[in-house]
């Protein structure tokens, strides 16, 4: 008989529940950013879910506060997978003082911090995918190379310039990052077909001369064992790896995006069957590593903690008027 | 006369426009979703994919693409949803687009027309900004950015039937903006400049939603007794001083009002021409509101304090005339 995923790839039932934990608490604040949003508190709201075990799967394989990652406005799961909390993640979509993403200057989405080794980003889609060709440069001049950089994009994502600009270099040089595509089949409203030539995106690492590797990016175990091999080459000196995970937003693009105009209920639900969470629910149910009441309590503790987060973060000031040119310019050198 | 938005203006234009089969749309989001700012709902239903085309997230090439159709004398009309992405553009609107004509001994010509918005709300620093200076800067492009829908559809249908490119530029702020527009068809010239309001005690000088904000201003200074006169420029590049000096002779005062960044943005440019032509009226220095200098916030307090508003013009006013 074959080995239960989570046994083959070394996982306890203890982390497995971390990772539900941690999942809920991530729908938990995708929830109440939505909220958030029509009381009028979070202007911009963009969405993780459905993307939680893609997301959550390349975090087990990242070495946190290790290995660079270099995010998209998507990765509000990978954050929190990485160590960012509830309150951290409010407090940037509210924009409130203590916002440790950017001090309540960048629009929600452009998570950062630097004790995680998260680095900010710009809007302009794939724009931020060369930057985590030259951490892995710095890392490989400076004789560190088995510290990796993760990159994250999406599939539309890999039509710009600045995409095949860094696959060409990291190619070239064989540099320590993994690319990491959430395709969602959907760039806002414009589906697969119309934003990617090919069916699958891993197919164009062939042309930069690095492995394509396609996966579920609703199963959280092929997503680690994927990701976990990607890392593992990386930091081996072996190069650079294009992997491609398969999943679905399960909510609008954000919350001034109508996604009826572009897609019908009937996909979304087929979509909602895959949902990463319950998913993962079964799993553990399944294989009796936790029972309906265990797994009700860790939900309802992910909700907790949001809503005990929400007060705090809602009783917290904004940024002060005082601070508005700070961190424009660095101090010079004594 | 029928009173109806930006948003409706830009349509009507946009379809009269494609009566000319030579006219195709290409943009991000712009097919099935109709837009961003819901401009193009319906165009591909009524002219097909041939001429209302998706695009992968590539803002050069969309650009570029439109350049090469403009050359063999397609008429493009390429949307960049957001003007901060034209960014990944400005290769092929400045090496390219600005100077084929002129390049090519005069060749070939690039009648193409770039969409774009400016705007802001809460979406911070990069997704916020203002490149019209940028733009007005390359000899070889025109620079249209109207304030009022008669002006947006009497330009954007000038701009698509002028040999030479033309960046539109729109406001998010500004697609609901009601008024005036003639049934019987129109167009209104690029370069050329139009009083919005008359008065005699300063002249402000301004454009874009800046007029808007401008006639605000004006208002509240009239119950003071203060007659503002307004000229709203409509196109950057070629800019028309002409009115402006006039006025400012009349006023001796001036006031330049523009949402972007005061260094090396479009006042500067706007009030270095009032003091070259207008020296000997000048009654008090020339003043100018903008942009704080800083990328903008996300906060909602800080970015108050970082875009114009109709009290910083009324200040600003007030201070030309002590
Ligand atoms: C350079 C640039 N062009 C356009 C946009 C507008 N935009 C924001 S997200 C997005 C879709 C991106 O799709 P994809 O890369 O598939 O990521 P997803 O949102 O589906 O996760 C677009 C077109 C942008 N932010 N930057
Ligand atoms: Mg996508």
């Amino acid at each position: 008989m074959q080995q239960p995923p989570h046994i083959a790839l070394g996982l306890s039932p203890e982390q497995l529940l971390a990772v539900l934990g941690g999942m809920h608490r991530s729908r938990a604040v995708d929830d109440r950013l939505w909220q958030l949003s029509r009381q009028g508190k979070a202007h911009f709201v963009i969405t993780a879910a459905g993307h939680e075990a893609t997301q959550f799967g390349c975090a087990l394989a990242i070495n946190a506060g290790r290995d660079y990652v270099v995010p998209y406005y998507r990765d509000m799961a990978l954050a929190m997978a990485l160590g960012q909390s509830p309150l951290e993640i409010l407090l940037h979509a509210m924009g409130r003082q203590g916002d440790p993403a950017s001090g309540g200057r960048q629009m929600f989405g452009h998570f950062s911090s630097r004790s995680l080794r998260i680095v900010s980003g710009s809007s302009s889609v794939g724009s931020h995918v060369p930057h985590a060709v030259g951490l892995a440069l710095a890392m490989r001049i400076r004789g560190e190379g088995n510290i990796a950089a993760a990159t994250f994009f999406g599939e539309g994502a890999t039509a710009e310039g600045a995409w095949h600009e860094a696959m060409t270099i990291a190619g070239i040089h064989q540099l320590p990052v993994v690319f990491v595509c959430e395709n969602n089949y959907y760039a806002i409203s414009v589906p697969q077909p119309r934003e990617v030539p090919v069916e699958d995106v891993a197919a164009k690492a062939a042309g930069y001369g690095m492995p394509g590797v396609v996966v579920d990016g609703n199963d959280l175990f092929a997503v680690y064992a994927a990701a976990r091999a990607a890392l593992q080459r990386a930091r081996n000196g072996d190069g650079p790896t294009l992997l491609e995970c398969k999943t679905y937003r399960l909510r609008p693009h954000s919350n001034a995006d109508d996604d009826r105009k572009y897609r019908s209920a009937a996909e979304v639900e087929q979509w909602r069957q895959r949902d990463p969470i319950p998913r993962l629910e079964r799993y553990l149910l399944d294989r009796h590593l936790a029972t309906d009441a265990e797994i009700s309590a860790i939900r309802q503790a992910a909700r907790d903690e949001v809503d005990e987060a929400t007060r705090i973060a809602d009783a917290t000031p904004r940024p002060a008027v005082e601070t508005i040119f700070d961190h424009l310019y660095g101090d010079q050198p004594a | 006369m029928p009173v109806i938005t930006v948003r409706e203006a830009l349509r009507q234009a946009l379809h009269e426009v494609m009566e000319d089969q030579s006219v195709f749309i290409i943009g991000e989001d712009i097919g099935h979703y109709g837009s961003t700012y819901g401009v193009t709902a319906g165009f591909l239903e009524q002219y097909g994919p041939d001429r209302i085309r998706d695009a992968p997230i590539a803002e050069a090439g969309i650009v570029g693409l439109a350049i090469g159709a403009a050359m063999v004398g397609m008429r493009p009309i390429a949307e960049i949803m957001s003007v901060n992405f034209s960014l990944l553009a400005f290769d092929q609107l400045f090496n390219h687009a600005a100077k084929i004509y002129s390049m090519f001994g005069g060749q070939m010509q690039v009648p193409m027309v770039l969409r774009t918005t400016n705007g802001w709300t809460q979406l911070s620093a990069t997704h916020s900004q203002s490149f019209d200076s940028m733009f007005a800067y390359m000899p070889g492009l025109k620079v249209v950015a109207p304030a009022t829908p008669y002006d947006m559809k009497g330009l954007l249908k000038a701009s698509v039937a002028d040999p030479d490119p033309v960046v539109f530029i729109e406001h998010t702020l500004m697609y609901t903006v009601k008024g005036e527009v003639p049934e019987e068809e129109y167009s209104v010239p690029i370069g050329r400049s139009n009083i919005v309001r008359e008065g005699r005690h300063v002249t402000v000088v301004t454009y874009s939603r800046m007029v808007h904000l401008s006639l605000q201003a004006a208002e509240i200074l009239a119950k003071e007794g203060i007659e503002v006169e307004i000229v709203d420029l409509r196109t950057l590049r070629p800019l028309d001083m002409s009115l402006s000096i006039e006025s400012f002779k009349k006023t001796n005062r001036g006031v330049v009002v523009t949402e972007d960044w005061q260094s090396f943005g479009t006042s500067a440019e706007i009030a270095a021409r009032l003091y070259e032509y207008g020296f000997d009226h000048l009654d008090a220095p020339i003043a100018r509101v903008n942009f704080k200098e800083v990328p903008m916030p996300y906060s909602k307090n800080l970015e108050l304090q970082t875009v114009v508003t109709v009290d910083r013009i009324v200040h600003a006013i007030r201070s030309v005339l002590k």
